[in-house]
């Protein structure tokens, strides 16, 4: 080196000097270039981090998705063919001619073929299937398997997706895997944004010149030269500011992914994180949710003109919006599917097809929580209890619920109806009056429906659970049923007297409370005073009993809150939400059993582990015969009291038990009851707790009946419990028998039946030995 | 519509749920051995139903009259779902003996058979004061004249209460019990 140093420097002082020069800026190069190759290798160091960080950690939050309940469908099972049309709407099956693959059906007449798909519940699997289900009527006749025949004792369809807690940052997404996505999916992907997607290294240099140039041709921005990896870079990794930093950095990382990650990850990830549609504050990410948005039904179930649609959003989910830009939709789509038959994706015939058909889009977001904003809303609040908010928001649960979607639907569109049609007859303002709606299963307490108010497909307001009014006349049955449980003191016959009350207050008031009808009535019988809800009959009852016993009673049908011993309380001085009022009729309706009002069978993890259930428990309440005696006379209310109107408004034969509810002014009008199988709680009012007008029997009572006309119910079949003995009683609350006349058959607790005969019966001399044979 | 049918069908389902119930108990009592030895003691009474092919048993637990059948009953359905739990609980499986019974309840949730046998699987769970609760709830909806369920009702009501260290209502529910033989 020294050598040959030597001899150049013996060369010429010129070549010398310029040979320095050179060296000198070589040197700088150099040394500059190590630099920037330290800098940059730093740099990709630092954003490979980045890269793996955002890899693969837990890439993306995601939300728990909420079902309803599945259907069960057997021989016997009430079933309308309308209603099955609309459950198998409800999951996005498609009605074909010919039934040939999962997730389709066909109906002629009252048969449907149906293939179901597979689905994994909290108890295990359900496998695909096609079955001939036979409606005649009412009811489901029989179901066969397609093939064969094969009598199917017990077919459970799988749950409807019924909304989604998704986070605070408000991004919805439902994970897909690569293998999920459809060919045609990914071709026109590629057709549309990157079409050397399999064959550069990140960057596109050929497709950036592409661009470049037809953008040039055009004389504005066209065409963008990003590929997936880049603009998957960008909306995963990076902020939305635009700036050449950026841009390099995109660049880089688009680079560093690609060395770092196989395509058919990259495409994995594009497919979960593009943006997709916006609703309210719900952003709509990913194709897996995108396709349940628009379509609702899962990705492996798209066409070519519907992956084409999805495609086509990527470039603008909002300009494009098939549900606002139906016509800028359909012009995108079908760009898709021609730039998918010039790359030979598909036949110019498949194209025409595909091109032919309409967008397909489904009305609203199908599934997901604005649907049915008011159950979801329970759903989350009885979740809290058990779970973060966090792990709601990100750890992709899957949550079952009890939720009807069939008796949903109707509740809601009942409700909507019934006070529209309420304000233009009574010429209420429009749209002044609200309502809720709380349907639960008897025996179970499951709740089937919840409606929060009018135009329920919004969230708002939840009625349901926080419009916390007075209960007014829907607290009596708990008074009369402390006085029945006693039964060496009341029978449903004892006369009680409907008289004036006048009751000093602290403070100097006095309380004077007078009956709906401003009459006195005297005496009374007791099952007809609740008939006729008098109020000055029942605040002597429940003076006579005591408010502290009546309390006890409230409290053990399943009141939570603190109830103040004032005797208005006999006539409803109590503030409880509809959801709350459900909960002490259920108890009733169960026969004494309270059953906690539940929205959720059961959590599972997102590798399908069940992580709790919420099981049935029942806690005896009341006496059963008691409450057997309260029943027929919540029954009697229905058919000669205060809710006659029922009579004409439910089909005939169906048997239910009810109480009206109508508080001060005409504020709040309620109605709450039940049928074998089902106890519904209606509420109509103002929000700004305005009068309406309306009592209980003219305001909730058409809008209770309405629904339960609308849905199927068992009849209450009133067979009496042990303990329980029916007896004839005269008008005058005497033993009697069948053939004296006027007499009536009530049931008494045994023991309890009068003891003193009937003339009738002495006339016949029969009543020593009637009297021998109870005593 | 109509609600007797599902009563009428629960005489087809006894039929049905018979056979099954006396294995389910025997299972009871050999779960019960392996686990808890003082438990076989107390669960022996109830392991006293004879065959399933014997027909004395099924009459007593038919009730008094019933009525005509005016639909196809869904009995083919929870027997399916009754089956299934006898098999799971044979296998050892509670929590799912437990989900296909509350499944079978919301197909017919006014069979007091059912109730019983979900309270029988709570038993050996060992979740007393629920066990007590079904069975009260089995007891208010079983037909007239049921004296079979009711007292096996309270046998079990009288087994949780033991557990429960409630002695005297124990020997009450026991007594009860004797009393509908």
């Amino acid at each position: 080196m020294a050598a040959k140093k030597k001899r150049t420097r013996g060369r010429g002082k010129k070549t010398a000097r310029r040979n320095s020069k050179a060296r000198s800026w070589w040197k700088i190069l150099l040394a500059g270039a190590v630099l920037a190759a330290l800098l940059v290798g730093a740099y990709s160091i630092y954003l490979g981090k980045t890269v793996r960080v955002k890899f693969e950690g837990k890439r993306w939050a995601v939300p728990a998705r909420i079902y309803a309940r599945p259907l069960d469908l057997y021989a016997g099972a009430s079933m309308t063919a309308e209603q099955l049309q609309t459950e198998l709407r409800f999951l996005g099956y498609r009605q074909v001619g010919d039934v040939a693959a999962a997730a389709q059906w066909a109906r002629k007449g009252g048969r449907f073929t149906i293939h179901t798909r597979d689905f994994a519940f909290w108890d295990g699997q359900e496998a695909a299937q096609a079955v001939v289900v036979d409606i005649a009527g009412s009811e489901v006749r029989r179901i066969r398997s397609q093939s064969g025949g094969r009598a199917v004792d017990l077919l459970r369809l799988e749950p409807a997706l019924v909304g989604s807690i998704y986070p605070a940052h408000n991004e919805d997404r439902v994970l897909v895997r690569r293998s999920d996505l459809p060919d045609h999916l990914v071709n026109g992907l590629l057709a549309v944004e990157d079409r050397r997607f399999f064959h550069h290294g990140g960057v596109d240099l050929r497709g950036i010149m592409r661009a470049l140039w037809s953008n040039i041709q055009a004389g504005k921005a066209v065409q963008g030269g990003s590929t997936l990896t880049q603009q998957l870079v960008k909306n995963f990794i990076l902020s939305p500011e635009r700036s050449l930093r950026r841009k390099l950095n995109e660049a880089l990382m688009a680079l560093i992914v690609e060395a770092r990650y196989s395509k058919d990850e990259i495409l994995e990830a594009y497919a979960n994180e593009i943006f997709l549609g916006q609703e309210g504050q719900r952003a709509i990410h990913g194709f897996g949710l995108g396709s349940h948005f628009y379509f609702n039904r899962p990705l492996n179930e798209l066409r070519l003109h519907e992956s084409a649609l999805l495609v086509g959003l990527v470039k603008g989910a909002s300009y494009f919006n098939p549900r606002r830009q139906p016509e800028r939709a359909l012009q995108r789509r079908n760009l898709v599917i021609d730039r998918m038959q010039a790359l030979g994706f598909v036949s110019p015939a498949e194209a025409e097809t595909a091109k032919q058909r309409p967008l397909g889009v489904t009305e609203r977001g199908a599934a997901h929580g604005h649907r049915v904003p008011a159950f979801v809303d329970l759903v989350r609040r009885q979740l809290r209890r058990d779970y973060r908010e966090e792990d709601l928001t990100s750890e992709g649960l899957r949550i079952f619920t009890t939720l009807d979607p069939w008796v949903q639907q109707q509740a809601a569109t009942q409700l909507d109806r019934r006070l529209a049609s309420l304000e233009k007859a009574r010429r209420i303002d429009r749209e002044s009056l609200q309502g809720a709606l709380v349907v639960v299963s008897a025996q179970d307490g499951e709740v089937q429906a919840l409606v929060g108010g009018r135009d329920a497909g919004y969230a708002g307001f939840n009625r349901a659970l926080d419009a916390v009014r007075p209960i007014g006349s829907l607290v009596k049955p708990a008074v009369y049923l402390t006085a029945l449980a006693r039964s060496d003191r009341y029978t449903l016959g004892t006369l009680i007297e409907d008289k004036a009350v006048d009751l000093a207050l602290p403070g100097g008031r006095r309380w004077q409370p007078r009956n709906y009808d401003h009459q006195l009535h005297g005496e009374v019988a007791l099952h007809e005073a609740l008939a006729r809800s008098l109020n000055l009959a029942t605040v002597n009852l429940g003076l006579q009993i005591g408010l502290k016993p009546v309390i006890t009673t409230l409290q053990a049908l399943g009141v939570q809150r603190e109830i103040d011993p004032f005797p208005a309380l006999l006539l409803g001085a109590l503030s409880l939400s509809p959801f709350e009022v459900a909960q002490v009729y259920q108890t009733l309706a169960a026969g004494g059993f309270n059953a906690p009002l539940r929205a959720i069978r059961a959590v599972v993890d997102a590798e399908q582990q069940p992580l709790q259930r919420y099981p049935l428990t029942v806690t005896q309440a009341a006496d059963p015969a008691a409450v057997f005696l309260l029943t027929r006379n919540l029954v009697e209310v229905t058919e000669s009291g205060t809710a006659t109107a029922l009579r004409r408004l439910l089909p005939a034969g169906l048997q239910v038990a009810g109480k009206t509810g109508t508080t001060n002014d005409l504020r709040d009008s309620w109605f709450a009851g039940f049928s074998a199988d089902r106890v519904a709680v209606a509420w109509v009012g103002r929000d700004d707790n305005a009068p309406i007008g309306l009592s209980g029997a003219q305001g909730a009572l058409p809008v209770w009946a309405d629904l339960m006309r609308s849905i199927d119910n068992q009849s209450l079949q009133m067979l009496p419990p042990t303990g329980v003995e029916y007896h004839w009683v005269d008008r005058d609350g005497r033993l009697a028998a069948e053939h004296c006349d006027g007499a009536v058959a009530f049931p008494f607790i045994a023991g309890s039946q009068p003891a003193e005969p009937s003339d009738c019966l002495q006339r016949h001399d029969r009543g020593g030995f009637l009297r021998g044979l109870f005593d | 519509m109509s609600k007797p049918n599902w009563r009428a069908g629960r005489t087809l389902l006894h039929l049905a749920a018979i056979g099954t119930y006396a294995v389910l108990l025997t299972a009871c009592g050999g779960l019960g051995r392996s686990d808890r030895p003082a438990q076989v003691e107390e669960r022996a009474p109830e392991v006293r139903a004879p065959a399933p092919e014997s027909g004395a048993q099924v009459a007593a637990y038919r009730p008094p009259a019933p009525p005509r059948v005016a639909r196809p009953v869904p009995n083919r359905a929870v027997g399916v779902l009754m089956r299934r739990a006898d098999d799971q609980r044979r296998a050892g499986d509670l929590d799912a003996a437990t989900v296909s019974l509350e499944r079978a309840l919301r197909i017919a949730p006014d069979d007091a058979v059912l109730w019983h046998r979900l309270a029988a699987v709570r038993m050996a769970q060992q979740r007393h004061d629920l066990v007590v609760q079904l069975a009260a709830k089995s007891n208010a909806l079983a037909a007239a004249g049921d004296d079979q369920l009711r007292g096996d009702n309270w046998r079990l009501i009288a087994q949780a209460r033991r557990a429960l260290g409630d002695a005297a209502g124990a020997r009450d529910a026991e007594q009860r019990a004797a009393a509908l033989r």
